[in-house]
């Protein structure tokens, strides 16, 4: 379970611990989205977090890239804490990648220029580097021969691995992936979700939120109920599916499974 | 059906990049020729479209005579009745007006240095897009009528010379164009910037000729341009302002643009008198025509701002998130992401807008410019070729026509280059 010492220590030298967050609220106008959630993610580890719509779960991971400016509470990304000063919101964007439901592909831009447009505006490699690291991501992925078509072109499937490329293109040290698989026909989630099992497996600090619970078994190292704006229960996969502790969780799993 | 559908796209050179758009095109053309199939022969197609019923045969009987009454009323004005010669005597009014005959090759030189860079630019493209029949032969008329006219109506050995060597000079441009390829691509977007200011030094410099004597058809190209080039940034940072985060440059925006939208360009040109001394230290002495340039740059940008805005509008929220996700700066993701998406939807409203300022620019008669429309009608009052407004408006209508008529064709091309509505 998170508790309230998420945070002690956090200033430490040699903490693995990459996110952290200490009772995080976020509201839109009258509607509180968030209601105070804690949680700590440790290098290399992968969190999937589960719920039911609304409860959220895209709104907490936009919160740790400032996609969304959290009310209250505090958020600290590999031992940065995410404040107003802008310097420190570019720092810590360059440290997270993210991957988005309905992909957000540039569609004016080939895939070659999607993956490499923050490597050559932002890191401001030089054009031969960048197109390396840009191959070297595609074949990653599994799609080096699609490098000169545009977004449009390719098969929703390819389209978010090519968004996984973009995010991965940037080197960083976390992804955030919002449900990466809901928007693809059935027949195209496996070949993503491989792709981020790989991820994981090679030591890729993740949260997740996705309802693929045979993914969440086979790759988290630990699984999230969020519900109406709560962290409601935490555990290792087994433990969460076979056994949870919160009748919210019960309820919720009946529903899904 | 024999022959029906779209047929395959021509490959230009068959080079690997012409694929692309080429596969784009064919897109285009299957979905325009999806609904229905298409008719066997032309009679066929003359009993679907045109008898399919009484009251559509009887439309169809009623707009034919009609059209033919028109068209033939219009055919013997031109070829009958009419007395080109005030055209004729008028030929060099129309194009200068007043501007000095000893400078006038000035003018001859800003014209061939657009007419090469138009060359080589169509060459460069072509590469990509070749002309097809119907293309081929809507280019043979275009030739042939400015032939007749060059040819009834030039005074001089030289500027018939002139005249004659625009097409060799469009044709040369376009074959270097071809042979060098996207190579020049760079130098010749830097050319194309840098022409404007090289033609302002061509007419102005070394003892030229001051903004006040620009007559004719010059003046419209001249004032066009001006109005095209200054008011798109412009536009550009109003659509901008009227989103910026700070309220006081959103109200300057909004207030600029409601205040010159809503008052007549006509208004604006001759209050510019006025208005631009205002805001200007008196010492400061402008030429009202540049005043009115600016008038009218205002009012057009006010215009631009809409129609931009417009296309930022149709940018999904989740291009400006995975832009900011990937860190980019508030800068980079506008130049990068959101502008390039946003304009590429707004060309064919952009377009219209400039046509209409083009057309617009007749409108500086009211502060005493004799542009061609004003040189036309002059001509019809003078004593010997008094009541001829007929010959002359035509030929300036069909001036302007051929301009604004480019421009909506090229616009047409760039929607295609650059994948207006791809998604
Ligand atoms: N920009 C916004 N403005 C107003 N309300 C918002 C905004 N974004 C989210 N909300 C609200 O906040 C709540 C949480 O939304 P969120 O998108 O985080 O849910 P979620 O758990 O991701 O749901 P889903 O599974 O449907 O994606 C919802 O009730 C939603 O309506
Ligand atoms: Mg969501």
């Amino acid at each position: 379970m998170a508790d309230r010492s998420a945070t002690a220590g956090i200033e430490k030298a040699g903490d693995d611990r990459m996110i952290v967050a200490d009772d995080v609220v976020k509201s839109f106008g009258h509607f509180q989205a968030l209601k105070g959630v804690s949680m700590a993610l440790n290098k290399a580890e992968t969190v999937v977090i589960v719920g039911p719509s609304g409860s959220g779960k895209s709104t907490f991971i936009r919160t740790i890239n400032r996609l969304e400016r959290h009310d209250a509470g505090r958020i600290f990304v590999d031992g940065i804490e995410l404040t107003d000063d802008i310097r420190n919101i570019a720092q810590i964007r360059s440290e997270i990648g993210m991957v988005f439901q309905s992909f957000n592909l540039f569609p004016h831009l080939t895939v070659l220029q999607n993956i490499g447009l923050a490597p050559r505006n932002v890191r401001r490699w030089p054009k031969k580097k960048a197109e390396e690291k840009v191959m070297q991501l595609l074949e990653r992925v599994g799609i080096p021969e699609q490098a000169h078509k545009y977004p449009a072109e390719l098969s929703g499937g390819q389209q978010q691995r090519v968004a996984i490329a973009r995010a991965l293109a940037m080197e960083p040290k976390i992804m955030l992936f919002d449900e990466p698989t809901s928007a693809l026909d059935p027949e195209m989630i496996k070949e993503v979700l491989d792709v981020i099992e790989e991820l994981a497996e090679s030591g890729m600090t993740m949260i997740v939120v996705s309802h693929e619970i045979g993914f969440a078994r086979h790759v988290a190292d630990r699984v999230m109920l969020f519900d109406d704006g709560l962290l409601i229960e935490e555990a290792p996969p087994n433990r969460f599916f076979d056994d949870p502790q919160h009748e919210r969780t019960k309820r919720f799993l009946s529903q899904i499974l | 059906m024999s022959g029906a559908g779209p047929k395959g796209p021509r490959l230009g050179l068959g080079l690997s990049e012409d694929v692309d758009l080429l596969r784009f095109e064919q897109q285009a053309r299957e979905a325009e020729a999806a609904p229905g199939p298409a008719p066997a022969t032309p009679g066929e197609w003359i009993r679907q479209n045109l008898f399919s019923g009484p009251v559509n045969a009887l439309l169809t009987l009623a707009s034919g005579t009609f059209v033919l009454f028109v068209a033939y009323q219009i055919l013997s004005f031109v070829f009958v009745s009419a007395q080109w010669e005030v055209v004729q005597v008028g030929m060099r009014g129309y194009m200068i007006g007043g501007f000095p005959v000893d400078e006038a090759w000035r003018v001859w030189a800003s014209a061939y240095l657009v007419i090469v860079l138009a060359g080589l630019s169509y060459g460069v493209s072509a590469r990509r897009l070749r002309p097809s029949a119907g293309q081929a032969a809507v280019g043979a008329v275009i030739v042939a009528v400015a032939g007749a006219i060059v040819f009834f109506t030039a005074q001089t050995a030289l500027v018939r010379a002139l005249t004659a060597g625009v097409a060799p000079a469009v044709f040369a441009g376009a074959l270097v164009g071809r042979l060098l390829g996207r190579k020049i691509l760079k130098p010749l977007v830097v050319a194309w910037v840098l022409v404007f200011p090289a033609i302002m030094i061509v007419v102005r410099g070394f003892d030229g000729v001051p903004p006040s004597e620009w007559e004719g058809f010059f003046f419209n190209i001249i004032a066009a341009t001006v109005g095209i080039v200054a008011s798109f940034p412009l536009g550009l940072l109003l659509a901008l302002g009227r989103r910026s985060e700070l309220p006081a440059v959103r109200v300057a925006s909004v207030g600029f643009i409601e205040l010159f939208r809503g008052v007549p360009l006509v208004a604006w040109l001759i209050f510019s008198k006025f208005v631009v001394d205002l805001v200007l230290p008196p010492q400061m002495v402008i030429p009202d025509i540049v005043k009115a340039f600016v008038a009218m740059t205002f009012f057009s940008a006010a215009y631009v701002g809409e129609i931009v805005r417009g296309g930022l509008q149709g940018v999904p929220a989740g291009q400006y998130e995975a832009a900011r996700a990937l860190g980019l700066s508030t800068t980079r993701m506008m130049a990068l992401i959101v502008l390039p998406q946003a304009l590429r939807s707004t060309i064919p409203a952009m377009i219209s807008h400039f046509i209409s300022l083009f057309k617009d620019t007749s409108l500086f008669v009211a502060i005493e410019v004799t542009d061609l429309l004003a040189a036309a009608r002059r001509s019809a009052s003078s004593l010997q070729y008094f009541g001829r407004d007929m010959e002359t408006l035509l030929f300036a209508g069909l001036i302007f026509w051929a301009v604004a008529f480019s421009m909506s064709r090229w616009s047409q091309r760039l929607e295609v280059r650059l994948g207006v509505g791809r998604r």
